[in-house]
């Protein structure tokens, strides 16, 4: 399985090489304000932007077909790469829920056999 | 003058500024292979429970309309059950079980 957490060159969405579009999904900015972005930083470095764009290009691997399952694991890797002890610490969150949740199934039927007892006394 | 700030900016300011950004990233907390493993499994547990418990939900929701009320106003259910926590007691149970199977 190949890492979700290195910076890869996006070819599937890319306009030159992909850089900008890897960036966009690395970190989960809108690709077209990377795209400006890197517009800006060429025409103020005065194309030690351009030269470092293209190292990138070289160095990075290419982004492989199907690293995420949908748009929800995307974005969660997103926040992974952001700040990884947040992303566990929702995974924690996500957990206690269901916990909470599958207590309240457990609630509801535990009570509803005491509910039905007690009509079952009632009747006695 | 306005040159020799102009370069001073240049040569001094701009590999400072990227460096700064260069040592931060650096510091930022980061995820071995393993643990970036372990995560995505953690992860993808989650997502097949909570599909599950989902279903389940709306099972029950079928099962007896009135559990799907209770949810939305689960602090009021578990004080009218006279629970103070979500969680039912085993002991409390025991009781009535005699009592269901007669």
């Amino acid at each position: 399985m190949a890492a979700r957490t290195t910076f890869y060159v996006d070819k599937q969405n890319k306009k030159v090489s992909g850089v900008c579009a890897g960036i966009a999904d690395y970190t989960g900015i809108d690709v077209t304000v990377v795209r400006i972005m890197m517009l800006v930083l060429a025409w103020a470095t005065g194309g030690a932007g351009i030269l470092a764009y293209f190292i990138a290009a070289h160095l990075a691997p290419t982004k492989p077909t199907g690293l995420y399952q949908d748009q929800a694991d995307a974005k969660f890797w997103q926040g992974v790469r952001a700040n990884p002890s947040r992303s566990t610490g929702e995974v924690r969150a996500k957990f206690r829920e269901l916990d909470r949740r599958l207590a309240d199934i457990e609630l509801h039927y535990t009570s509803r056999n005491t509910r039905l007892a007690d009509e079952i006394e009632s009747l006695r | 003058m306005e040159e020799v700030i102009a370069i001073l900016c240049a040569i001094i300011g701009l590999p400072w500024l990227i460096m700064h950004y260069v040592t931060k990233w650096k510091q930022s907390p980061k995820i071995t292979n393993e643990d970036e493993r372990l995560l995505d499994e953690m992860y993808n547990l989650a997502r097949r429970l909570e599909a599950r418990v989902e279903t389940v939900e709306r099972i029950v929701a079928a099962d007896s309309p009135d559990f799907r009320s209770r949810l939305t106003s689960g602090d009021d259910y578990h004080r009218e059950i006279g629970l103070g926590d979500a969680r039912p007691s085993l002991e409390k149970h025991a009781d009535y079980r005699p009592a269901g199977r007669n």
